[in-house]
Order: C-alpha cells, then structure tokens, then sequence
C-alpha cells in the first residue's frame, strides 16, 4: 500500500481519485484537499431532493456524484481528507462496518488527540469532541476494494453548508444553521492556534501507518492521471449526476397473448411518475397516472389518461404533446416525454 | 427454524453473504435476510438493478445502504432478471420490516440450477455454525450497543 500524499488539488481530482485507485486494483491511503468548494451528494441519494441546484448553478458550485454512501455535503480547502482504498481480503481490513470504522477512524481521532482535542469515536462513523461531530465519514465498496473517506474538519462554512441544501423555507434553514452550529466543531473553535495543513497530513499518515505498516509514498502517475481521466465523462456529466436514464422498468404481466398490464415507473427531473397501463394487440385499453410530479390543472390529469385510451403505443407521445398545448399544461421538470416513458416503456 | 434468535425459513435457500433464495421452478426470488437487516440496522437505501440484465452466481448486481456504507449484493444464482421490487428505491420500510416477504429484491430466471448445490439451507450444521459466528461476531451491534 502506498500513501499519496497531494496536498491542494483540482476539486474533480478530490473525488477522482478515489474512485480510480481501486479500479487499478490499487490499496492505498490518499491526503488531500479541493482547491475549491463544491457540492458532493451520497451514492444513493436523489439530488434534487437534497441540493438546492439552481443555487449551486448560479453561485458556480460544482456537484459531483460519489459512490460513497452518505449525505449531501459542502466541501472545501478547510477540510483535510483521508481516503484509505484497500482489499477486501486485506488480513487488515475487518469485514463488518462496525469494526471497519472503529478500526479506521482512530489514526483521525489520534491526529485530532494529538493537537489537543479530545476526540472520540462514536458508532456506527462518527468522530465527536466534547459530543461535537468533528469529522464526517463514508464507505463504499467499489469492486472488490473497501473504501473509507473522511475529513479533519479545520474551519466549516456553516452558512454555504446550510444554503447549498435544499429545504422547505427559509426558517427550516435557519433551524438547520443553528443545529450545525451547535452539533459540529472545527479544530478552529477547539483551539486558539491553527496547526498547519502540513502537520496535520504528516500526523494523518503517522497514524495510519500504526496500523497498516509502512506506507511509501507515491506520485499520481501517467496510469492513474489516465484512469482519472477515463472516468471523468462518466462522473462529471448530468446523466450519472442525476441518476436520470435509468428509468425503472417496473413490471409487465403478460395476461395472454397480445395482451400485457404493466406497472411503470420513472424518475423524471420534476419527481416521480407512475403508469398502469394495460394494452391490448398494440393499443392502451386502459390507463391510470399517479406519481409526486407537479401537474396544473391538476384535474386534467385523469383527461389526460381518458386522452391516450384506444391510442396505438406509436400515437403516445404525439397525443400527450397535443393534450398539454390544448389545455396549456404546465408540469416543471416532467415533459411530455416522461409521460410516454410510463404508458408504452 | 431459528438460529439463535433469528428465523431462517426451511423452505429457502441462503449463502454467507447474508442472502435468501426462494426457487419455484426456474424462478428464484432473492432478498437479504432478517439477520441481515438486525446488523445493518436500519437500511436506508436500495439500488435495484434493471430487468433484462444477466447475472453471474457471486458476482454483485445491486447495492444498498446504511449506516453511510454503500454495500454491494451478489446474485445467488446465474440468470437474466426478470422482475426487481423498485418500490424499494423509494420506500425502504418494507425491507427493513418484512426481509421476508414484501422486502424482496430482485426474481432471476435461473439458467443451472445446479447452482443451488453452492447454497445452503437452515438445516445445514455447515450453515448453523456459520449463523453462530455471525451472532458472536457481530454481538455488540445486536445487542444494541
């Protein structure tokens, strides 16, 4: 195992990384910093639902997808990240969560003892000081390669944090400002000195080092600047950052021959949408749509199932596109198109 | 039957990743099991994969989350998915509340079932043992500590 110790890097870099060494089959521990701020969501979650993106769009904050679980967070050069990627047959490497983050979070709770703070872990991935989050972790297994990301917090932009985040109104964001100010510390409001980036790295990699054994250092090579590269399109485009394209199919019963009642569903940007559908010799013979979508008026959505009854599947689109000019439809985020996704797949 | 305190149904089949199969004919209905979730605590997230796609005995088709870990599930048996419970994408509650039964994963349209030799049943001492040194293992997160 070798440690890459990159100090400020390029923000794709900061995810990048990670996410290219296991792939080269590579056990490593990775230091860095983003030279600049940007958005970073879980693996699982549903980014409109988390990030205010129109916010992030017109303030110039990036947002990257991770495959890493967790939430959605707001991450910048005051956070020190470890990024430890290791085999899963590792003899070093605990199989279980639990004893996985027990066992590597306590180089970062001893770095943090280390300059003074009294840092503890706290089940299932939590480092506190004085009952204070101080640092944030998540894994992943990505192949067969466990991952652990995490971060020395020295400062946190609380307000940025808490207006990045997509949330009802405004006085539910004050609430959430106020209950990170108060459940989340900083080496910066623990102590009254700074330690520099460089110590805190070099007590980083001491600490690991105790229980991986020596960890020589290494360059980014041409190998991995290339395989960073090659994942580049895949994890900074809208598709993957959306998770849109991978409509859920849902289920088709086949009832006889020429005969099918399917149940479908799929994520348009607007929210969900679900369509029961049944369809006799290539024609819909009967329709119901549902789903958590905005639709106006909202009671021309059953007209609008009415509409495409005893339409052939190749009509679909093209009526749903006249239904919504005739009666001046407005359904943001959801299109026409969505819609047919549902009825004919 | 129970392995400790944890139900494993006789009629299922089970590997040491903590996964369930259900076989009718060539259709095995796959699904983690409840000792699975009492481990994981609550499991907050659930990828499914897409109908259609093929599937090796061991390989991992489908993830899911908790406690910030993104884990990966391997499929029980060799075959081409034909059906997948994406209400799960959306709703987790009922894997967390019935493993069992409406918290299924995915169906695959086995292609040997031979395969089902690499599995186990509850019966199995092979598989009693293994139960046994997870409950030891993982006492402390069962016993909510």
């Amino acid at each position: 195992m070798h440690l890459y110790d990159l100090g400020s890097v390029p923000w794709p870099d900061s995810q990048l990384t990670y996410h290219a060494l296991p792939r080269l089959h590579r056990e490593a521990l990775v230091l860095l910093s983003p030279a600049s701020p940007y958005v970073c969501i879980g693996y699982h979650q549903d980014l409109e639902k988390e990030v205010d993106v129109e916010f992030c769009r017109a303030n110039d904050i990036p947002v990257f997808r991770r495959e890493v679980g967790g939430g959605g967070v707001y991450l910048d050069g005051d956070q020190l990240f470890y990024q430890l990627i290791i085999h899963k047959e590792n003899p070093l490497a605990p199989s279980d969560k639990t004893t996985f983050y027990r066992k590597f979070l306590e180089p970062p709770i001893e770095t943090y003892r280390e300059i003074g703070i009294p840092a503890e872990y706290k089940p299932v991935n939590d480092i506190v000081a004085k009952k204070r989050k101080i640092s944030g972790n998540g894994a992943a297994e990505i192949g067969d390669y466990l991952i652990l990301v995490g971060n020395l917090i020295v400062d946190f932009n609380y307000e940025m944090m808490s207006r990045v985040l997509r949330v009802p109104d405004e006085k539910f964001r004050d609430k959430v400002y106020e209950s990170m100010r108060e459940n989340l510390t900083t080496i910066k409001r623990e102590l009254a000195e700074k330690p520099t980036r460089e110590s805190l790295n070099a007590s980083l990699a001491r600490n690991f080092e105790k229980l991986l054994g020596p960890l020589p250092r290494a360059e980014v090579d041409e190998e991995l600047r290339n395989e960073v590269s090659r994942l580049s399109p895949k994890f900074l485009n809208e598709e993957w950052l959306y998770k849109i394209g991978r409509p859920m199919e849902g289920r088709t019963v086949r009832i006889a021959s020429g005969v099918d009642v399917k149940h479908l569903v799929h994520k348009a940007p607007g929210g969900l949408i679900r369509g029961d559908v049944e369809i006799a010799d290539g024609a819909i013979t009967s329709l119901a749509l549902s789903g958590d979508f905005f639709f106006y008026p909202a009671d021309k959505l059953t007209d609008l199932s009415q509409a495409l009854v005893g339409r052939k599947e190749a009509e679909v689109e093209e009526t749903i596109s006249e239904f919504y000019e005739k009666h001046r439809i407005e359904s943001p985020g959801v299109e026409p198109t969505d819609f047919a996704k549902v009825v004919v797949g | 039957m129970n392995i400790g305190e944890y139900n494993f149904p006789d009629e299922l089949y089970y590997d040491k990743n903590h996964a369930w199969a259900l076989v009718e004919g060539n259709a095995v209905t796959q699904g983690v099991t409840e000792f699975a979730q009492k481990i994981s605590k609550e499991i907050v997230y659930v990828e499914v994969p897409r109908t259609g796609r093929t599937v090796e005995q061991g390989k991992t088709f489908m993830s899911m989350e908790s406690g910030k870990w993104v884990g990966r599930i391997a499929a029980m048996v060799s075959g081409a998915i034909t059906e997948t419970n994406e209400e799960l994408e959306w709703d987790v509650a009922p894997i967390n509340e019935d493993p069992f039964g409406e918290g299924w994963l995915a169906k695959i349209e086995a292609s040997d079932l031979g395969e089902l030799d690499n599995l186990l049943k509850a019966s199995d001492a092979e598989f009693q043992s293994f139960v046994e040194s997870e409950i030891e293992k993982y006492k402390d997160i069962l016993e909510g500590a």
